[in-house]
Formats: C-alpha cells, sequence, structure tokens
C-alpha cells in the first residue's frame, strides 16, 4: 500500500510537469457549468445552457456593450425607420461560416424566421412579418407594428444566424441533427460535443473580426456536482465558473487567491426568483390574502440571512437593475400584524392550508425558501405542505397545468420587458400545460392595456411612465410576490483578460478574452 | 465443455434480454403523465397540435403492442431510439458513456478481488489470529458502510487535507492534447479514487469469502497430504488450497457484477465520472425514457454476458462440470 | 420462530445452543448492544423531538460542539442535526424492515416451490430469478420509484423488489439439500401433505441460515434506501439519514458533519446488525462450533 502510494504521488508529479508546456500561446478557456445543453443551436432552444456555445459558434447582427447600447456585429450598421415599421441592417462583406460559404442577408433573413417560429420567446419577433433581401448583404426587415424590442432581440443570445444551406433542407428546426453538430459564423467553431459532458469549441481562423477570437480553444465542461465543480475551480482544471448562484459557492471561491469574482454580466438576464399565487384558487383569488401572505414573508432576511447578503432583494417584476424599474413600487415590508388583520379581512381569520412547489434547482434559493415560507407563514395561521418535486418535468406539469397553490420559480427577464416580463401577466397568455405563461391566471384588462402599449412605443421615456404604471398595478394586485435577483456571479482566472461581463456577460462571443502571461 | 451448451447459454442469456425489453417497455408505459406533454415541455411549451405531432414523431399513438412490437425490432438492430433530451441516438450516448463505466468496474472488480483473496487468504493461515480478526472486522465494516459516503469522505480528505489524488471526472481536459501515454495515466490518477471507494464494499466481501473457503479447503484431507509431502507453507496456501477455494470466489465475483454496476452508479455521481450510471441518473430525472430505457438494457446485457462468460469459466475450471 | 417445530423432529433444541453460542460471542453481543442503543435513541428521538426536524431553528453551518443546544452544529438549512439524526433513524429503520420482511417473504416463498417441487417449476422460477437478478438493482429500483412516486412504501416496495432473488436462491439451495434427509423422506411416508412438509418440516430445518441472511437483507437495504436518498429519490417530506446525506452533499467542502454524522449513523445500524448476522451465522454452523 505505500509503495502504492508513492509510486502514485509520483505518477501525479509526472502528469501535472507535463501539463504545464500545454497552456502557453494562444491557450484554452475551460469553463465549468452545471447547466446540461440539449443542443447547441440557440435559434430553437432559450436557456443559459445552450446559449453560452451558441453565442460562441453562432454570431448575430448586432452585440452590446455594459451600457446597453449596441454594436456592429454582422450588422455593420443599421438603421430603424421613421415609423418604426421597418430596419434595415447593413451586413459585412467578409463574414464567411465555418464551413468556407459566405453570410449573407438570405441566411439573416432564414434565421430569424426560423427563431420566430421555434423560439419559445414568441414576442421576440412576433410583429415582424417578412424580411426583403434586396442583395446580399442587406437585410431589411418589416414590421406589422412598432417594435422597439427588436434591437436587443438581434443579440448573440437571441438571435444566432443560421446557414441556410444547412438549416434550410426542410427538417424540423426543433430536432434538426445539425442543432448537435452546428455551423456557424462565430469566432469558435464546434469540435466535439458530447451530451452531459462537454462542449469543445477550436478558434475559428477566418473569424470576420481581425485579430480575433485571441483563445485558441474553448471548452465547456458539465460538472453537474458544484463540489466537485468547485474542487475544479480551485485547483486550475477550470478557469471560469459563470451563473454561480450559492452563497457557499461565492464566498468559498473569493477566497481563492487565483480567481476573482464578480456581479457583472447579468443585467440582460434579469433573473428573478418568485413566489406565485395561483389567483384563480378559491383561497388565493382574494388580494387580500396575498398581501397578508406578502407582509408576513420578510425579503430582507431571505436575502440577508438565508443568502448571506449575496443576493439582491428584487421588488417587482421587473429586475432592479434595468432601467425601466420603479423605484417607488409598494414593497411589503415585513409586518405580521397587518398579514393577520388582513387574513381575518380576508374571512380567514382561523388559517388555511396551503402547498407550496418549488422548481428544482438551487436548493439556497428554492427549496430552502419554501421551508422558510412554511415556517413563517404559520406565524399568521397559513399552514403550508411543501410539495417537492423530484424533477422538472413534474413540477413543469404541476404549475403549468395550473394544478398548484403556491409555487416558488425563477423567471429571466431576457433584457426587454416585451420579451421576459409580459409573458407573465398578459391575460392572453394564459396557457394551459406551458410553463412561463402567465400560469398565475391574473387577468387585468388595464395591465393588458399598458403591456400592449408600451410594446409598441418608440419614445424611451413614455415606454418608461407605462412600464411604471404597470409596476404600480401588479405590484397592488400582486399575482406575485418578487422575492430576490438571482445573485449570478462570474469566478474566473485572474490571468484571464477581458472577462465577459456585458450585459449578456458569457452568453456573448468571447473573441477578446485571451490569457496574459 | 460442449458447443452444445455454450448455444444453450447464449440462448437463454439472449431469452434474458429479450425480458429485458419487454420489461423496460412496460416500465415505461407504466409512467405517469403523458411523455408528449414532457418532450414538449423541454421544448419550451407546446399547443395540442404540436403535441400532435410530437406523439406522431415518437409512435406514442399507435396502439401498445405495435409499439412493443416496433421497440423489440428496433432494439434488436441496436437502435434504441432517440433521447428526448439530447435528440440524439440513444446508443451513440451510451457509446460516450459505456467505456468510462467498463473502466471504472472492472477496475474495481480486479482491486477487490486481488485485494480481498490476498487478505482471506492470510486470515485464514491463522483462524484466530490478529490478521483473522483484522479482516472480519475490516470486512463487516467495507460491507456496512454506504459507498457514497465512503466517497464523499475520501473527496473531503483528498480535496483539501492531501490533494494527491483528483476527485472528480476522468481526465484532466489541459490534458486533451497531450500524448497517449500522458492521458493513459491521467486517466489511471483520476480513477484511483473511484474505483478504490467501488472496490471497499466487494474487497470486504471477497476477503471474508476466501476466508471461508480457505478455512473449509485447508481442512480437507487433500490440504494434510500436501502437508505431509513437506511442501512450504505459500505453496500450500497460494497453489493447493487458493486454487480449490477459486471456485466459491468466481461465483461471487460473476453474481456480483450487477451490484458493482449499481455501486458504479453511486460512485460516478460522487466522483463526476462521466460513465453510464450518471446518465442513467441524469436521465431518470429528466424523464429521458429512451435514454433510461437504453441504460438498462446495456447494463443488464453487460451483466448476461458477465454471467455467460462466468458460467463458462466455471465449467473450465470445475472438471466435474465438464462433462455436462 | 416456531421452535415447537424444530423440536418435534430432534430432540435437543438446537436454537438454545446456538443461543448459548451467540452470547458467548462478543462481536455479536456488542452488535446486539449497539443496534439496542440505536433503536433506544431513534425511538425516544422521535419521542423527543415531537417537533418538525426540517424546522430551521438556528443559523446554517454552525459547527458541531459550539452552541450548546446543537451539539452535532446544524446544516445548510440551520435546521438541528441532533433533531435529524434521532427523528431520521426510525424511517431508515423502517425502510429497512419493511424491505427485508418483503424481500424474505418473495424470496423464501418462490425459492421453497422451486426447491422442493423442482422439475419445471424450479425451472421456470429459477428463470425468473435469473431474470431479476440481471437488472442492475440500484437502478431498476430508481426507475420503480420515481415511476411509483418516491415515499417510504414505494421505497421499501422498489428494494423488496429488486433484492429477493439471493434469498430465493439460497432457499432453494436449502430445500434442495434438506428435502432428500431421512425425516422428510420419513414425514411423506406418514402421509404428509406438501405444504406440511414444506412450512412445517423443510422451512424449519433451513432457518438459521435464512435468519442470517434476513439479517443481512436489513443492512442491505438500509444501506439501498440510504443510496436512493442521496440521489434525492427518498421521500422528501420524511427526514431519514440518506436524505440528510443527500440534501447537505453540496456543501461538503465547507461543512462537513452535516453529512459525516448521518453516514456513521447508517454504518453504524447495518454494521450491528451485520456484527448479529455474522454472531448468528457462527452460532448456527455447526462446524465453527467445535473450533
Amino acid at each position: 500500500m505505500k509503495h502504492m502510494t508513492r509510486l502514485l504521488g509520483a505518477v501525479s508529479l509526472a502528469v501535472t510537469s507535463l501539463a504545464a508546456p500545454v497552456f502557453a500561446d494562444g491557450g484554452t478557456l475551460v469553463i465549468a457549468s452545471t447547466q446540461v445543453p440539449r443542443h447547441l443551436n440557440g435559434a430553437v432552444q432559450s436557456g443559459i445552457a445552450t446559449a453560452v456555445p451558441s453565442t460562441q459558434i453562432f454570431a448575430s447582427p448586432l452585440r452590446y456593450d455594459e451600457n446597453w447600447e449596441p454594436q456592429p456585429y454582422l450588422a455593420e450598421s443599421w438603421e430603424v425607420s421613421e415609423d418604426g415599421l421597418s430596419v434595415t441592417l447593413n451586413l459585412v462583406q467578409n463574414a464567411t461560416f465555418h464551413d468556407g460559404k459566405p453570410v449573407t442577408s438570405e441566411d439573416v433573413a432564414f434565421s430569424i424566421m426560423t427563431t420566430k417560429e421555434n423560439h419559445p420567446f414568441k414576442s421576440m419577433f412576433a410583429p415582424v412579418d417578412t424580411i426583403e433581401t434586396p442583395d446580399a448583404h442587406t437585410a431589411v426587415i418589416k414590421l406589422s407594428q412598432p417594435h422597439p424590442a427588436l434591437l436587443l432581440a438581434l443579440s448573440p443570445a437571441l438571435a444566432p444566424v443560421l446557414p441556410k444551406h444547412v438549416f434550410g433542407d426542410g427538417q424540423d428546426a426543433k430536432s434538426h441533427p445539425a442543432n448537435s453538430a452546428p455551423v456557424g459564423s462565430g469566432p469558435f467553431m464546434l469540435e466535439e460535443f458530447t451530451p452531459g459532458e462537454a462542449v469543445v469549441m477550436k478558434k475559428n481562423p477566418n473569424f470576420f473580426i481581425d485579430g480575433r477570437p485571441k483563445l485558441d480553444e474553448i471548452i465547456i465542461r458539465i460538472i453537474k456536482d458544484p463540489s466537485a465543480l468547485l474542487i475544479a475551480m480551485e485547483n486550475g482544471e477550470a478557469d471560469m465558473y459563470p451563473f454561480m448562484a450559492g452563497s457557499q459557492e461565492i464566498k468559498r471561491l473569493e477566497k481563492a487567491e487565483h480567481l476573482g469574482v464578480t456581479t457583472d454580466g447579468y443585467a440582460a438576464v434579469g433573473p428573478i426568483n418568485w413566489l406565485a399565487f395561483n389567483t384563480a384558487s378559491e383561497k388565493l383569488s382574494d388580494v387580500r390574502v396575498r398581501q397578508a401572505i406578502a407582509y408576513a414573508v420578510d425579503r430582507e432576511f431571505i436575502t440577508k440571512a438565508l443568502h448571506r447578503g449575496v443576493s439582491a432583494p428584487q421588488r417587482g417584476p421587473i429586475i432592479e437593475s434595468s432601467p425601466f424599474f420603479d423605484e417607488s413600487i409598494p414593497s411589503y415590508d415585513v409586518d405580521l400584524d397587518k398579514a393577520k388583520a388582513l387574513m381575518a379581512e380576508a374571512g380567514f381569520a382561523d388559517g388555511m392550508d396551503l402547498t407550496i412547489d418549488y422548481i428544482p434547482g438551487p436548493k439556497e434559493q428554492q427549496q430552502s425558501l419554501a421551508e422558510y415560507m412554511k415556517s413563517q407563514l404559520k406565524k399568521i395561521g397559513i399552514n403550508v405542505t411543501v410539495r417537492a418535486a423530484p424533477d422538472f418535468p413534474t413540477w413543469a406539469g404541476r404549475v403549468g397545468g395550473h394544478d398548484f397553490e403556491l409555487s416558488m420559480d425563477v423567471v429571466f427577464n431576457w433584457g426587454d420587458p416585451v420579451i421576459g416580463v409580459h409573458r407573465t401577466y398578459l391575460s392572453s397568455n394564459i396557457r394551459q400545460g406551458v410553463i412561463w405563461s402567465n400560469t398565475q391566471q391574473y387577468a387585468n384588462e388595464k395591465v393588458d392595456e399598458i403591456l400592449n402599449a408600451a410594446a409598441v412605443e418608440a419614445d424611451p421615456a413614455k415606454r418608461k411612465a407605462l412600464y411604471a404604471e404597470f409596476q404600480q398595478m401588479v405590484a397592488a394586485d400582486l399575482p406575485i410576490y418578487w422575492i430576490n435577483a438571482l445573485p449570478y456571479h462570474t469566478a474566473y482566472d485572474k490571468k484571464l483578460q477581458n472577462v465577459p461581463t456585458g450585459i449578456w456577460g458569457t452568453m456573448h462571443p468571447m473573441d477578446q478574452v485571451s490569457w496574459s502571461e | 465443455m460442449n458447443t452444445s451448451y455454450i448455444l444453450r447459454r447464449l440462448f437463454y442469456g439472449l431469452l434474458l434480454m429479450l425480458g429485458v425489453v419487454v420489461l423496460n417497455f412496460l416500465l415505461i408505459r407504466l409512467a405517469p403523465g403523458d411523455p408528449a406533454v414532457v418532450i414538449a415541455g423541454e421544448m419550451g411549451g407546446a399547443t395540442e397540435e404540436m403535441l400532435e405531432s410530437i406523439r406522431e414523431e415518437y409512435g406514442l399513438n399507435k396502439p401498445v403492442l405495435t409499439q412493443l412490437g416496433i421497440y423489440i425490432a428496433n432494439v434488436a438492430q441496436f437502435d434504441l431510439g432517440e433521447s428526448f433530451f439530447f435528440n440524439q441516438p440513444v446508443t451513440t450516448l451510451i457509446g460516450h458513456r459505456i467505456g468510462p463505466t467498463i473502466l471504472l468496474v472492472i477496475t474495481a472488480q480486479l482491486l477487490s478481488i486481488v485485494l480481498g483473496v490476498f487478505l482471506g487468504v492470510i486470515a485464514a493461515r491463522k483462524p484466530n489470529g490478529p490478521m483473522s480478526a483484522f479482516v472480519s472486522v475490516f470486512a463487516t465494516i467495507g460491507y456496512a458502510v454506504p459507498v457514497f459516503w465512503t466517497g464523499i469522505m475520501l473527496i473531503i480528505l483528498f480535496a483539501s487535507v492531501v490533494p494527491i489524488f483528483p476527485v472528480e471526472g476522468m481526465q484532466s481536459v489541459k490534458l486533451r492534447d497531450a500524448g497517449f501515454f500522458v492521458k493513459a495515466l491521467d486517466v489511471l490518477h483520476h480513477l484511483i479514487l473511484p474505483a478504490f471507494t467501488l472496490a471497499i464494499i466487494y474487497l470486504a466481501q471477497y476477503a471474508r469469502l476466501s476466508r471461508a473457503s480457505m478455512l473449509e479447503v485447508l481442512g480437507s484431507d487433500y490440504i494434510r497430504t500436501a502437508r505431509a509431502k513437506g511442501a512450504s507453507e505459500g505453496s500450500v496456501l497460494f497453489k493447493h488450497a487458493l486454487r480449490n477455494a477459486a471456485l466459491p470466489i468466481l461465483t461471487v465475483a460473476g453474481l456480483q457484477f450487477g451490484n458493482l454496476i449499481s455501486g458504479a452508479l453511486l460512485v460516478e455521481t460522487v466522483f463526476n465520472w462521466p460513465g453510464m450510471g450518471r446518465l442513467a441518473f441524469d436521465s431518470i430525472l429528466r424523464r429521458d425514457y429512451p435514454t433510461i430505457m437504453g441504460v438498462l438494457f446495456f447494463a443488464s446485457f453487460m451483466v448476461v454476458v458477465a454471467n455467460i462468460l462466468t458460467d463458462l469459466s466455471y465449467r473450465l475450471a470445475d472438471p466435474r462440470l465438464r462433462g455436462r | 420462530m416456531s421452535d415447537q417445530s424444530v423440536t418435534e423432529f430432534k430432540a435437543e433444541s438446537p436454537a438454545l445452543e446456538a443461543w448459548r453460542m451467540f452470547r458467548r460471542n462478543i462481536p455479536a453481543v456488542i452488535g446486539v448492544i449497539m443496534l439496542m442503543v440505536i433503536v433506544g435513541a431513534t425511538l425516544y428521538g422521535t419521542f423527543l423531538y415531537g417537533g418538525d426536524p426540517f424546522e430551521i431553528v438556528w443559523a446554517p453551518h454552525e459547527p458541531p460542539g459550539v452552541t450548546p443546544e446543537f451539539p452535532l452544529g446544524t446544516d445548510y438549512l440551520g435546521r438541528n442535526i441532533v433533531a435529524g439524526m434521532l427523528t431520521g433513524g426510525g424511517p431508515t429503520l423502517a425502510v429497512g424492515l419493511a424491505a427485508a420482511a418483503l424481500t424474505m417473504v418473495i424470496g423464501i416463498s418462490l425459492g421453497a416451490l422451486a426447491g422442493y417441487y423442482g422439475g419445471w417449476v424450479d425451472n421456470l422460477l429459477m428463470r425468473i430469478t435469473e431474470f431479476f437478478q440481471v437488472l442492475p438493482a440500484l437502478l431498476f429500483a430508481m426507475v420503480l420509484v420515481t415511476l411509483l412516486s418516491p415515499s417510504l412504501w414505494t421505497i421499501a416496495l422498489a428494494i423488496g423488489v429488486v433484492s429477493w432473488p439471493q434469498t430465493a436462491r439460497l432457499t432453494r439451495a436449502e430445500f434442495l439439500k434438506i428435502k432428500e434427509l431421512e425425516y422428510v423422506t420419513a414425514a411423506r411416508a406418514i402421509g404428509a401433505r406438501n405444504k406440511r412438509i414444506i412450512w412445517k418440516v423443510i422451512l424449519p430445518n433451513a432457518a438459521p441460515p435464512l435468519i442470517v441472511s434476513a439479517t443481512l437483507t436489513i443492512g442491505v437495504a438500509i444501506l439501498f434506501e440510504a443510496g436512493l436518498s442521496f440521489l434525492g429519490l427518498g421521500d422528501p417530506n420524511v427526514m431519514s439519514w440518506g436524505l440528510m446525506i443527500g440534501a447537505n452533499r453540496e456543501y461538503i467542502l465547507d461543512a462537513w458533519w452535516p453529512v459525516t454524522f448521518p453516514g456513521l449513523a447508517i454504518f453504524f445500524t447495518v454494521f450491528a446488525v451485520s456484527l448479529i448476522g455474522d454472531g448468528l451465522n457462527d452460532a448456527f454452523n455447526p462446524k465453527l462450533r467445535e473450533r
């Protein structure tokens, strides 16, 4: 046994010393992730798991800087017409797909239409009627109504430009074989995709932006066990860990000397953790009951104690870091007496029984809070039963099927309220069986009116005012009690330069990321 | 050993696999909830027409028996369908994973047999000696420790206290472009903790078993004769006695194979080992039925093969059975 | 076990003799004492903590030995680990017992029929047994639990369904051996019916190895339950040792105690059970008795 340990020690030494020269020039970036992508085509699949590799492989018309300002990408310039009903994209001349074929306006038109038909975010491109292609490098998007959210929807994460000659062969885009072996025009090319294990991407030598990308290779390694992932980060097996949300993880990696930790890079994601009410259920149809629950739950305690200060409180439907957020909405600071009074007013002085579901996900954000709600709501006479779901489909089946009373959930804003916020509150989006629709079955005509007006309002100031009014109304109606912004952090090796901290974070081409000496 | 026995054994194996296929199919039919809704949910919500087209695509709208027939016919051609989650053939997914699982299971098996038998034989030499007591206690401990817990404890130990072994994954991604030899060493290095964790349970059992069968053999006339002839103690133990004690060990090794795969499932989860067990576990959480069925099929297939091999080698080893 | 039936055919009570042997076996006695302590603590604990072991009572991850109220510390939510340890034992033990009982019932019935009748009955039953042995037990149990949705009883059921084959084989082997013995032939000669011979004549004589096997099965079933809970397939509304390990394993790098203590509890329980099993085995095994 002793001999064996010594031998193994020697082996480990040999392995490490041989490893050293491998990451010299150009270099490899290893990204650790707990999220498993189904495939790599962001045109037909939402979610961060697919978006991170998809934005490396596919380029898109526009990209964004830290200040929500659109920047040229495949489109070197663009104009929005006076009436807001057409957007012209002037494409770069020198962009090619990884198979050598040029990127043309045909591809752009095909991609946006494919995304419109297949992507779960219907509102992104719903107003797009047709896309005209007057020449190979000009695409004109024709809209049925003004659509100020369109420019953000042309981001890498939402509008990957697919090669029409690959994806346009008539097969269903959602299950297209090329989704797992994609060809794009982005800075990196797919080398190997092992489902549930790793995505290996190599530098695209013919990338249309000169001198980029800097890295030779990006490897996304899927490590589902959080402690194994932390160890990989600590011992340098992985160099970057985006979408880290656990307070333990954050605090631990902050302590590692060679690692930096930042909260930048999630502005457009807008991940809100909330408690949803089934407003169609008898007990929760009374707004006073919902308000009582809001007064009973202590948002400060959750963010400060349960999340150890890593997450920020979230008071409304629009993420607090968004320019559209309205500071003046009521926050329902904890007040047990008021909560009890509201319960009594609603005729539930003797309390009630409720069930709570939660989306299977980071424990600290979901299960812990459900358990906390249970012990907190007991104080105002509500007897809560936690209905744990063993897996996502079970939970989605219950909530999507409207078979729930309270449910914890995380929903992303996705940059523009039209994309990520409207879907939750529009009464036209009450769709049985569809998760992340208006599963609260909240219906308020006035809210519908405001949202529909905001969707087409081109003037930013007026649009902001409409959203302010919307936030006041839903905060009073409380179809949802918003709790906190998910504390997404990115941990990265300090030797990395230009760590992606724009509004889309790592869901953005990492063509400028490099290793310092 | 005659051919007809081998053929018969193979036929039984085939029959067993057919049983597994039918059982798999029935289990999935038992599953609550409409698989079409599950698939649609993964795609981000669906209308009734979409559900209908999914049912069409996956053959979910045909009569059960027809579905079963199609399924068996497909499996016969090693087509296990497409994963609901990854939209890739299940055989491709399993193809990626089966190697690591076999590597882990076989290494653990060898490790446990070699170390276990060694301990058992030493213990049997002096049935009341301290070594014997140690083996008994160790065997009981090894059997009683939950394997995933051992894994976790080893991770705690080797992650922070003595970081000489990697505690997760099968290879270092930074060595992707290294030569074969370096990569092999790297895999071996990663293999140590998971294989040892898995081996501990069975190691203990082999130690106990070989101690017991050695005790039995050592008491026999045959060994007394060998001793009387003046054979050295080592030769008596390892040559004469062990050969006779090998049969029960072999039998158990064959029977344990299925349990090893079960154990591997837990160990793979703890050490992030990229094998079939983890694929199965993840697929269960995703309700990815074709993949679950596929893993059950392949895992059972491995057990059947192991059983046939055990049977045949058993016959080779035991002259009394050769004629049958 | 029915002692009368055993004495019916043998002059001296081997059970009594076995008990004498067992008593002298120090590890086995230690096992009994350990198990009594564990069961006692579990019963007492459930009584003592009539409250909710899920309740958040303190700051998360309080290390053991810092706050006197929480001698084993708190878990990631700030729940009392002592409460979990005391109340979590009951479900684990109950599932272990129930699953072992089911395993024995299925295994003994099928094994007895196969061994006694032989011929096609044996053939058929053994093929079924083989079939169940081919399926990797944990994987199969996971599928069953998922399909039936996890609760203590479905878990016990799943464990029972996947673990009976070994018992069946053992029972069959014993039956094959015993049915050729003189007293069985004698019983048959005096016209005893098959049912009576199986249950009253052979089974009691096959009891010793089966008792040992049953004991060990309890241990296996407990480990099984722990494994399923660890994977997150346990009953989420019932505190059990496996659930504690599974729930806290994400945080092992920062807090070793919430995982270590329940693991030790499982270990000591299974350890005690197998010490007892070994003791019984030695006591029943006449060969070793001579030594």
